[in-house]
């Protein structure tokens, strides 16, 4: 049990959130945080299904509607949303992020734009290959 | 010695015209290399020259754990100004260390969240992200290099233009891009007359991705097409430059080189052209910066050998 227990610590933070929402992503309709607990084999504290059910509705991943006494929780997103909510993220709070992630294409200057349409422009002109 | 001691600090000036040149005229694999060699010598020497003139500073301190004959008059006559330059010098390289390790620090966490946000996501090569924000990153490390891409970006894509952008990253990827950025930007840190290498740097390794783009798709006018259409759609954010002084920024010089006949590959140029004229100072002012600081290092080891009572 105890080993249980720590294995489920040991995973980190995100890989919850995956299991929890794929869980979440298999029920039909809107699932109650005791049948996501139960669908998980009873792996994780009731409580903890709660916490990271919150924390996937401050993400945007999942929504919730009252029912009852408790919550009903659907999915808004899958696991590739969650990602792309991350790395929104990531972006977001590094801001010398260009030099380490070679990025396509950086920001365009003020007369970057109208030069770049005049010779995509010229481009298209020449003939499409 | 006299005022040579201070030249490794000075020399990174020279750095200035060259990168210019040899970002317009070689081809941008070389100049990448090229110029990122540079950067790692001339930074490397006005580190060791901003260390030794430490020494002589921080040995006048009283209480300092430095030998005593480290202070004598002899030594301290080795460098010009020694008073005021060794005092200064102890300052500049603690800021020189902490900017670099803060550079290296900040490298490894925005390596590391990444690929902690695209935890859960299967173990491909390019990890397509649902969001409206139009992006693509190349990702080294973790336990492989992804491509990361938005589907707000493809979705502005012709299928083609899409080869273009996945070659591109790859070729970040493959040729170890970071690495060079890495280094230009450690450089930059430890000499501030660097900084306009680690611009010209960040600016020839994307034209290298692009020639290598270039010839995976196998066509020249694609790629151009892509960079030119991808950053149409992210313009969102533009880069704060004064407008009167507005040069033509590197995107839209990426897409005119592109759609210009390829970049040669050549032996080492003549010195009569100007590109020669760049490469041969660029490695003349190395090779002059390296010698200044090795020739003063020895001196002063040998110097402060002599003044060490054991």
């Amino acid at each position: 049990m105890a080993d249980h227990r720590q294995g489920s610590r040991r995973r980190g933070q995100g890989e919850l959130e995956a299991l929890v929402l794929s869980a979440l992503g298999e029920a039909e309709g809107p699932a109650t945080a005791g049948w996501v607990q139960e669908r998980l084999g009873g792996d994780l504290a009731y409580t903890t299904v709660i916490t990271i059910l919150t924390r996937l509705l401050a993400k945007g991943a999942v929504t919730r509607e009252r029912a009852g006494r408790s919550f009903a929780w659907t999915q808004a997103s899958d696991q590739a949303g969650l990602a792309a909510h991350r790395m929104r993220r990531v972006l977001d709070a590094e801001s010398d992020r260009e030099a380490v992630l070679a990025s396509f294409v950086t920001g365009l200057g003020p007369d970057d734009e109208r030069l770049l349409r005049e010779l995509l422009g010229q481009s298209r002109g020449e003939g499409e290959d | 010695m006299g005022v040579f001691v201070f030249l490794p600090l000075v020399l990174p000036l020279t750095a200035w015209p060259i990168a210019r040149l040899a970002e317009q005229h070689l081809h941008p694999r070389t100049a990448t290399r090229l110029l990122t060699a540079v950067a790692a010598v001339m930074a490397l020497c006005s580190t060791v020259c901003l260390a030794l003139v430490m020494v002589v500073g921080t040995a006048q301190l009283p209480g300092n754990p430095l030998p005593d004959g480290w202070s004598d008059p002899e030594v301290r006559a080795a460098v010009p100004f020694d008073e005021v330059v060794g005092k200064a010098a102890i300052p500049a390289l603690c800021a020189v260390v902490v900017a670099c390790a803060r550079t290296l620090w900040r490298h490894a966490r925005v390596r590391r969240r990444a690929h902690r946000a695209l935890a859960g996501l299967p173990e491909t090569g390019v990890a397509v992200l649902p969001d409206t924000l139009p992006y693509a990153y190349a990702l080294p490390g973790g336990r492989r290099d992804r491509v990361v891409v938005t589907t707000g970006l493809l979705d502005h894509l012709q299928p083609a233009e899409r080869r273009a952008l996945f070659a591109h990253e790859r070729a970040h990827l493959a040729a170890r891009h970071h690495r060079f950025l890495l280094a230009v930007q450690l450089a930059a840190r430890a000499n501030p007359f660097l900084r306009p290498l680690r611009t010209a740097v960040s600016y020839t390794a994307e034209r290298w991705a692009d020639e290598e783009a270039a010839q995976a798709v196998g066509s020249r006018r694609t790629v151009a097409r892509a960079i030119g259409r991808a950053a149409l759609v992210s313009r969102g954010a533009p880069v704060a430059t004064l407008a009167g002084f507005a040069a033509p920024g590197p995107v839209p010089r990426r897409v005119a080189a592109l759609l210009g006949p390829a970049p040669v590959v050549r032996r080492w140029p003549s010195l009569f052209t100007a590109v020669g004229l760049a490469a041969w100072c660029a490695a003349a002012g190395t090779a002059v910066s390296a010698m200044s600081s090795a020739n003063a290092a020895v001196t002063m080891v040998l110097i402060l050998h002599a003044a060490t009572p054991w």
